[in-house]
């Protein structure tokens, strides 16, 4: 499996999405390749990022407080200043991250797409040339848009 | 004796009665000029149905592939690979409008643009400025008499071999050499039929029942100046009108997937294309594929895909990438020329 295929696979691979052969393919790979390994790590490490936030716990009266302005039964109460600062902080910290997260996803998409983009795109520009195979440009230009659709190649299956 | 026919004055009334004489006559070997007329013609006049090995090499391993490939003028095409497992069974039908992709272990349809390009109707003396032609001689390729020619680009990279049919201008075999003269592509009927009359049904398609269709049309309206494409990319680009080794633009484009949105110029030396692909680096980093390659005193990578090869490098803002089958150093001074 080659580095640019397999930084696709490695979102489904993260998310447990793969089937049982492809995700044993996926873990067979990485043990032999460095560099897919150290783009997996950095996958995790933006993908977690979201995880590390904080996840303030509600404050134990919070229930009582919400039941007290519905029924309006009980003297109002306020939520602990702490509390508050938390979850504002959170909010805080998550519109400030999901940008990053989304380029980081984006741009690993895009050097996994990348390729095969530039290889479809030249070979249908091929297709002009007068003495070109029509059969073999029909191969690159399938194989390629194979693989855009999300058909893995024949050597990613083995 | 006679020279090889020029098509475009042929009646189809003549070219019927040629198709059934076959090889009985043996003419005097035709000069360069004319055999290139000949296959620059042969979309035109013929259409044909046959089944054909292609092998190629890719890096240190050698692929063979059989296919069905039907044509039918001008510009349909009908695909029906054979072998190896990983692409038997894939259908590929152009009817002239779109190409339609069928892969079957995957229920899958895939919409791509049709592979007929607009006519640019290069003439003979067009690929003689761009290439040493030599006319070798005549063999026999599956029972059929062919001309044998050799094209060497001036700029350098593969040199091609074509067994051109007397009768038809079709290339019936093709074999492609590397600078150090080895092998690296061959491409041969093992049977071929021709008419003028190949069943229009072939190059029609429905998609199965229940399929997943899905449009790949990445590229957007094509535009016919440097300009007007760097206007259109939305992002700083270097759209020169020439490049090395005598490429000129023909059309540009600005090409989209996903998250990758590219500049898209693609050059032409009237016989060969060279595609150059400028993205923003802040969206698209260097895939890490390929081996290295200089480009200017930067670090490039160069995919090599068989039939062409692909070059990638960063400078400034831009990740960039050319593509096409010239030689490495002058696909490396290509890259220059639109760096900024």
């Amino acid at each position: 499996m080659s580095h640019h295929r397999l930084s696709r696979q490695l979102s489904a691979y993260l998310d447990g999405e793969l089937t049982a052969e492809d995700e044993q393919e996926v873990r067979e790979h990485l043990a032999r390749c460095e560099a897919c390994r150290d783009e997996l790590r950095q996958l995790q490490a933006v993908r977690s990022l979201l995880r590390r936030l904080p996840e303030p716990q509600a404050p134990e009266d919070l229930w009582g407080a919400v039941r007290s302005r519905t029924v309006r039964a009980l003297p109002r109460r306020r939520w602990p200043a702490r509390a508050v600062l938390a979850v504002a902080a959170a909010a805080v910290v998550v519109l400030l991250a999901l940008p990053a997260v989304r380029t980081r996803v984006d741009r690993l998409r895009a050097a996994g797409v990348g390729v095969d983009v530039f290889v479809r795109e030249h070979a249908l520009a091929t297709a002009g040339e007068p003495f070109a195979d029509r059969a073999y440009l029909g191969l690159l230009i399938s194989d390629a848009s194979a693989a855009l659709a999300g058909v893995p190649r024949e050597e990613e299956r083995r | 004796m006679r020279a090889l026919p020029v098509w475009s004055a042929v009646s189809a009334a003549v070219l019927t009665a040629a198709l059934a004489a076959g090889a009985a006559t043996r003419p005097a070997l035709p000069s360069a000029d004319q055999v290139l007329q000949a296959m620059l013609d042969a979309p035109g006049v013929v259409d044909y149905e046959g089944t054909k090995v292609m092998t190629v090499v890719r890096g240190h391993r050698a692929e063979t592939v059989t296919v069905l490939e039907a044509y039918k003028r001008l510009g349909r095409l009908r695909l029906e690979f054979l072998s190896p497992e990983g692409v038997a069974g894939r259908l590929v039908v152009d009817d002239g409008a779109a190409a339609w992709q069928y892969e079957p272990s995957h229920h899958l349809v895939i919409q791509n643009p049709s592979f007929a390009r607009p006519a640019v109707a290069p003439q003979a003396a067009d690929v003689r400025r761009q290439s040493l032609v030599a006319v070798l001689g005549r063999e026999e390729v599956i029972g059929r008499p062919a001309v044998v020619v050799v094209l060497e680009p001036r700029a350098g990279g593969p040199s091609r071999r074509y067994w051109v049919d007397e009768v038809t201008g079709v290339v019936l075999r093709t074999e492609e050499r590397d600078a150090a003269g080895e092998v690296v592509f061959t491409s041969f009927f093992t049977r071929v039929g021709f008419g003028l009359n190949v069943p229009a049904a072939l190059f029609r398609f429905t998609p199965p029942a229940g399929a997943r269709i899905v449009p790949l049309y990445l590229s957007g309206d094509p535009m016919d100046s440097p300009q007007a494409l760097a206007h259109l990319a939305g992002f700083p680009v270097a759209v020169p009108a020439s490049l090395p080794f005598g490429y000129r633009f023909r059309t540009g484009t600005v090409t989209r997937r996903g998250p990758l949105v590219a500049a898209t110029a693609v050059y032409t030396d009237g016989a060969r294309t060279v595609t150059v692909f400028q993205a923003p680096a802040a969206r698209f980093p260097l895939p890490p594929v390929g081996a290295p390659l200089p480009v200017g005193g930067r670090q490039g990578r160069v995919v090599e895909v068989g039939y062409f090869r692909v070059l990638l490098w960063q400078a400034g803002s831009t990740t960039a990438a050319v593509a096409g089958s010239l030689p490495d150093a002058a696909l490396a001074l290509v890259a220059e020329a639109v760096t900024p």
